[in-house]
C-alpha cells in the first residue's frame, strides 16, 4: 500500500492486522501521529491553533476590507443579484445561466446584516464583501481541519493555513465577492467528510451534498470531483465501501440535478427561439465563448492569466506544484497531487474559456500540498536522526532552519510588500467619488450606463429602475433592452466609465455602448474614473 | 392573490412534510450501515458454555396444511438447544388442524402439546393466550405455522438472554421466495431491511414495536402484564409497546445464518389484505394509547412517530400524486415548485441504498441475484408503494367505520383475513 511511505511511526497496514484491531482501534485509519483529528476531543495544541489561526484569518481578511482591492465588475454583478433574491428573482436583469444561482443566494442569506449594521461604508458592495469574509475565515478554518485529517502534524497544519491567509494571491482575491470563495468553504468540508477516519455513511453521504453545494456555488470546482471520491475510497477496503460510494454519489448528484430542474421548470432547459437556456448558456461558456488562447503563446489571454496570478504569489503556486509532487510519497496526501494535476489540466492543455478566479479553487490545495511535503519531509528527517541518534540535533536544526529561510524567502520581499499594500491602500476613492458625483448630478429620470461594480449601489440611491439605470453590457446582452428603450442607444444620457469598460466593449462586442460612447463628451474625471454625457446626434 | 398564497403554503407544508417522512425512511433504514461498529454492536453475542433458559415455543396455526406444520415442527424439533417444549396452538372450530395437530402431538409426546382456543371470536391473541397458560419453560417463543427456524437458533437466543440480561429478545425473519413475483422481491427486501436495521435503530431509541415471529419473553414477565391483547390486531406490536413503557429491557440481534425463513404472501390481494391488517393494529395501537406511559418526551416523540407511519403512509399515498400534479399545473412560485421535489432526494437515495442492500441479501443467504433482479427492485418500487399506501388508506377508512377485520371475517366466513399460511406481517414478525 504505502511502500513509499517515509513516515517511521505509520502503522502497519496490512489488511489481515487491520481486520484484527478493528475491534480494538476501530476509529483508526492509518494516522500517523496518535488519535484521528476529531473535533469533539481536540488536544491542546489544536485547540491554541485553531483559536490564533481563526483570530489571524479574520483580522487579516477584514482589515481595510473596503479600501483594497478594487471594486470589481464581477464583484457588483454578484452583490446586485443576491439584492435581487431578496426581492423574490435571481437576477435584476434576465438570468441566463451564467452561473447556477445557489453562490449569491447563500450571499442574500447573509447580506442583509452587514447592510443593516451599515458595513462598507454605506456601500451595498463593500457591505457584501463582510460576507465573503465570513466564508474566507471558513476557508482557513477547515483548511487546518482538513490538513489534520491528512495526518498532518500540529505546526505543520498550522503552517498550511498561515500560507492560505497570507499569501497575497488567496488574500486579494479572499476578499473579494466571487462565487469560488462562496463554494471553497463547501468543497473543503467535502473533503473533511470524505476523509474521515470512521468509515461512517452520512459522513460520505453528507460529503456528497457538500460537493453538490460547493459546484453549485461555482460550477468550476466541479474539477475536483475526482479528487474527492479518491479520497474518499482510497484507503483499505472497509464493509460499507459500496454504501459509501453509492450514498456519496446518489446525495450529490440528486442535488446538482436540481439546476437542471429549475431550468426545466422554467421551461428553459433547452435551446428556443425567443428564450434564455441552460443549453444555449453552457454552449456559451463551453464552446463558444472567446477562448483564451494556449498557455504556450506568450500574447494569449491563457499567458496574461497565468503571469498575472504568478504575479500576486509565484512563490506558492512554485512550491505547490513542486510540493504536489512530493505528495505522491504518501497515501494520504496523494489526493492532494491528483486535485492541483486535475486543476492544471485546462490551464496547460485547455484552449478554452479561462476565468480569472479559476485560480482560487486550487489555492487551498496548493497550501495543503506544501504543508503535506513539509510533513512527509520531517518524517523522512525524523527516520533518519533515528537510524543515527547522534545526528537527531543537527538533523532538526537544519530542518527547521531551512524551512525558516524558506518562508522568509517567500514573506519578507513579495509576501510583506504586498500584504502591507492590502491593508492600506486606498484603490476605491475614485469609485467613489464618480458614484457621489452621479449621485449628485444626475437626474433620477435620465438614462444611464453604469458599470456593475457601482450599478446596484447607484441604482439603489433613487433610479429604482434597471432599465434606466443600466449595467454597462446589458443594451447590447439582454434582449429585453429592446422593448424597455425602443429608441436605442439615443435614449441613453450617461455613461460612467471605469478601468473595466473600454476592455469590455471590445471582448464582449458592445456595440450600442460603443456608439452612444463615440457620440459623448467628458463631463467629469476622477482619476481612471470618468462621467461622460452622450450628446444626441441629429437622427438620420 | 391571499388564495395562490394560501395554496402555496399548503403545497410547502406537504412536501416539507414528506421530506421529513422520506428522510425519516432513509434513515431507519440504513441505520445499521451507518457505522461500521453498528453491525458488529447488532450482532449475536458469542455461544455461552451452559444453557440458561427453557423454552416453550407456541406456534399458532389456523387452516393449514400437514406438511407445512411438520416442517415448521421439524425445525423446532430440530434445535440444538435441549430444553424446549412445543406447544401447537389451534381454534376448536378448525377441527382439521386441531385433527393433524393432535397426530403431530402424538408422533412426538415428549416435546410436543396442543393448545385448543375455545373462544368464539377467533383470533391470534387469544390462541397465544390460551397456548400461554398450558407453558411451563422459563422463556415463552412465538413461531408462526410457516416458518423455519435455524437450527441453532434457541442456543444464541438463550445466550442472549444470559449476556445482555434480556427481558424480551427479538430474532429475525427472512422472507426467502424472491424470484416467485414481483411484489415478494420488494417484500422480502423488507423484511431485510427491517431486521437488518430498522428495528435496531428503533431499539437504540427505546421503543419497539416487537414482531409477532422468532419473539422470545420471559413467561413470568410476559404472564404479569396479562399475556397479549385479544382485542388487538397488533397484538405484537402493542406487546413491544407496554414492555417499552415498564423499560423492560428488549435486545434485537441480526445474524444471517439464524434468520427464520418464511414466505411471501401468496397473492397481490393477500398481501393487500395482511398490510391493511398491519396498518389497522398500528392504528389500534396508536388508537390505545399506552404508548402516552412511556417515561421520556423522546421516548414519546419516537413512539408517535413510529406509530404514526401508517398514517403518513395514507398521507403520502394521497399527497404525492397531489402534489405531483400541483408542481407541474400548479402555476406556483419555482421556489415553491423546486420544494415539492425535494422529497425526492432522500427517496431516490433510498431506492439507491435498496440496491446496495439487495447485493448485501444475496451474499447473506447465498443467492445469486441477478441483473435483472436489481432492474426489478427499482422499476418495481413505485407499484409497490402504492400496493403498500392503497393497504393504508384501505386500514384508515376501516379504522374511521371501527370494522376491524376479524369481526367481519367471522360473519362473513371468510377464513384469508387472519392467519393465512405464510401470512408473514412484514415488519411486525
Amino acid at each position: 500500500m504505502a511502500t513509499t511511505e517515509l513516515k517511521p511511526d505509520q502503522p502497519a497496514a496490512a489488511a489481515g492486522e487491520r481486520s484484527a484491531r478493528a475491534e480494538s482501534a476501530p476509529k483508526h485509519r492509518g494516522t500517523a501521529h496518535g488519535a484521528p483529528f476529531n473535533l469533539r476531543y481536540l488536544q491542546l495544541g489544536d485547540r491554541a491553533a485553531i483559536a490564533a489561526l481563526t483570530v489571524t484569518a479574520a483580522v487579516l481578511s477584514l482589515w481595510n476590507l473596503d479600501g483594497a482591492p478594487s471594486y470589481q465588475d464581477d464583484e457588483g454583478t454578484y452583490t446586485s443579484q443576491a439584492f435581487a433574491v431578496h426581492s423574490g428573482t435571481l437576477a435584476p436583469y434576465t438570468y441566463w445561466y451564467d452561473h447556477p444561482p445557489l453562490g449569491w443566494i447563500q450571499i442574500a442569506a447573509l447580506n442583509w446584516l452587514p447592510h443593516l449594521l451599515g458595513l462598507g461604508d454605506g456601500t451595498t458592495i463593500g457591505a457584501t464583501r463582510y460576507v465573503i469574509s465570513v466564508y474566507f475565515v471558513a476557508s482557513a478554518l477547515l483548511l487546518y481541519m482538513v490538513a489534520r485529517r491528512l495526518t498532518m502534524r500540529i505546526p505543520f497544519a498550522a503552517l498550511t493555513t498561515v500560507l492560505f491567509i497570507l499569501s497575497p494571491l488567496s488574500l486579494v482575491l479572499g476578499r473579494q465577492i466571487y462565487l469560488d470563495n462562496i463554494g471553497v468553504p463547501w468543497l473543503l468540508l467535502a473533503f473533511y467528510l470524505a476523509l474521515s477516519s470512521r468509515n461512517a455513511l452520512w459522513h460520505h453521504v453528507g460529503a456528497g451534498i457538500c460537493f453538490a453545494i460547493a459546484v453549485l456555488s461555482k460550477e468550476t470546482l466541479s474539477i475536483f470531483g475526482p479528487a474527492l471520491l479518491l479520497a474518499l475510497m482510497y484507503r483499505p477496503k472497509w464493509s460499507n465501501r459500496s454504501f459509501s460510494v453509492v450514498g456519496f454519489l446518489t446525495a450529490g448528484g440528486l442535488l446538482l440535478a436540481f439546476y437542471p430542474l429549475s431550468a426545466l421548470l422554467r421551461n428553459e432547459l433547452l435551446s428556443g427561439p425567443d428564450h434564455v437556456s441552460l443549453q444555449d448558456a453552457l454552449a456559451y461558456q463551453l464552446l463558444n465563448r472567446s477562448g483564451s488562447g494556449t498557455i504556450f503563446d506568450a500574447g494569449s489571454s491563457r499567458a496574461e492569466l497565468l503571469s498575472g496570478w504568478l504575479y500576486f504569489d509565484k512563490y506558492l503556486i512554485a512550491a505547490g506544484l513542486v510540493a504536489a509532487v512530493v505528495c505522491l510519497l504518501r497515501r494520504q496526501s496523494r489526493i492532494l497531487s491528483i486535485a492541483i494535476a486535475s486543476f492544471a489540466t485546462p490551464v496547460v492543455l485547455g484552449q478554452g474559456y479561462l476565468p480569472a478566479m479559476y485560480i482560487i479553487g486550487v489555492i487551498p490545495f496548493l497550501a495543503l500540498a506544501c504543508g503535506s511535503a513539509v510533513d512527509i519531509t520531517w518524517s523522512g528527517v525524523e527516520r533518519l536522526a533515528r537510524r543515527t541518534p547522534v545526528l537527531t540535533r543537527p538533523l532538526r536544526t537544519a530542518f527547521v532552519a531551512v524551512l525558516a529561510a524558506s518562508l522568509l524567502l517567500m514573506s519578507v520581499p513579495q509576501w510583506f510588500e504586498q500584504d502591507r499594500t492590502l491593508l492600506t491602500a486606498q484603490t476605491n476613492s475614485n469609485w467613489r467619488s464618480a458614484m457621489t458625483w452621479v449621485q449628485d448630478n444626475v437626474s433620477r429620470s435620465e438614462v444611464v450606463l453604469a458599470p456593475y461594480s457601482m450599478w446596484h449601489d447607484l441604482n439603489s440611491s433613487g433610479w429604482n429602475n434597471s432599465w434606466t439605470m443600466i449595467a454597462t453590457e446589458k443594451p447590447d446582452l439582454d434582449k429585453q433592452f429592446d422593448i424597455e428603450r425602443p429608441g436605442g442607444w439615443r435614449e441613453i444620457r450617461w455613461i460612467i466609465v471605469g478601468p473595466s469598460v473600454t476592455a469590455n466593449i471590445d471582448s464582449l462586442g458592445l456595440s450600442r455602448v460603443k456608439t452612444a460612447l463615440q457620440n459623448s463628451e467628458e463631463v467629469q474625471r476622477f482619476g481612471e474614473w470618468s462621467v461622460h454625457r452622450v450628446i444626441n446626434p441629429p437622427s438620420t | 392573490m391571499s388564495a395562490t398564497l394560501l395554496a402555496s403554503a399548503l403545497v410547502l407544508i406537504i412536501a416539507v412534510a414528506l421530506f421529513a417522512i422520506a428522510v425519516s425512511t432513509l434513515y431507519l433504514n440504513t441505520y445499521a450501515w451507518w457505522d461500521p461498529k453498528t453491525q458488529v454492536r447488532t450482532s449475536y453475542s458469542g455461544l455461552q458454555a451452559r444453557e440458561g433458559q427453557s423454552f416453550s415455543l407456541i406456534m399458532p396455526c389456523r387452516n393449514e396444511r400437514e406438511e407445512v406444520m411438520r416442517a415448521t415442527l421439524a425445525a423446532l424439533l430440530a434445535q440444538t438447544h435441549s430444553r424446549k417444549e412445543i406447544i401447537i396452538s389451534v381454534g376448536h372450530d378448525d377441527t382439521a388442524t386441531v385433527e393433524i395437530a393432535h397426530r403431530l402431538a402424538r408422533e412426538f409426546p415428549e416435546f410436543v402439546r396442543v393448545s385448543v382456543d375455545v373462544s368464539e371470536r377467533k383470533n391470534k391473541p387469544r390462541q397465544l393466550n390460551k397456548a400461554l397458560s398450558l407453558c411451563r419453560n422459563s422463556v415463552v417463543g412465538v413461531f408462526d405455522a410457516e416458518s423455519i427456524a435455524a437450527e441453532e437458533l434457541l442456543a444464541h437466543i438463550d445466550s442472549v438472554f444470559a449476556t445482555k440480561n434480556a427481558d424480551v429478545v427479538q430474532g429475525a425473519v427472512q422472507l426467502i421466495n424472491y424470484k416467485d413475483t414481483w411484489y415478494s422481491l420488494r417484500n422480502c427486501l423488507e423484511y431485510f431491511t427491517w431486521f437488518r436495521s430498522r428495528l435496531h435503530a428503533h431499539s437504540r431509541q427505546g421503543f419497539i414495536p416487537l414482531g409477532g415471529n422468532t419473539v422470545f419473553i420471559k413467561r413470568e414477565l410476559l404472564t404479569a402484564v396479562g399475556g397479549w391483547d385479544g382485542a388487538c390486531l397488533a397484538e405484537d406490536c402493542d406487546l413491544g409497546v407496554r414492555l417499552s413503557t415498564l423499560r423492560r429491557k428488549i435486545v434485537v440481534a441480526y445474524s444471517p445464518q439464524l434468520v427464520t425463513r418464511e414466505e411471501t404472501p401468496d397473492s397481490l390481494s393477500g398481501l393487500i389484505r395482511q398490510r391493511t391488517r398491519w396498518s389497522l393494529g398500528f392504528m389500534q395501537v396508536f388508537a390505545k394509547g399506552d404508548w402516552k406511559a412511556l417515561p421520556t418526551r423522546r421516548m414519546r416523540t419516537i413512539a408517535w412517530w413510529t406509530l404514526m407511519q401508517q398514517h403518513f403512509m395514507a398521507l403520502a399515498g394521497v399527497c404525492i400524486p397531489i402534489a405531483i400534479a400541483a408542481a407541474i399545473w400548479g402555476n406556483f412560485p419555482l421556489v415553491v415548485t423546486l420544494v415539492t421535489f425535494l422529497p425526492l432526494i432522500p427517496t431516490l437515495v433510498t431506492v439507491a441504498f435498496d440496491v446496495c442492500m439487495l447485493h448485501e441479501f444475496g451474499r447473506d443467504h447465498k443467492f445469486a441475484i441477478s441483473w435483472y433482479d436489481y432492474f426489478r427492485l427499482v422499476a418495481g418500487t413505485p407499484l409497490y408503494q402504492m400496493v403498500l399506501a392503497f393497504a393504508a388508506l384501505r386500514a384508515l377508512f376501516k379504522f374511521v367505520r371501527r370494522d376491524f377485520a376479524w369481526e367481519k371475517t367471522d360473519h362473513s366466513g371468510s377464513h384469508l383475513a387472519y392467519l393465512l399460511p405464510g401470512a408473514a406481517e412484514p415488519a411486525r414478525h
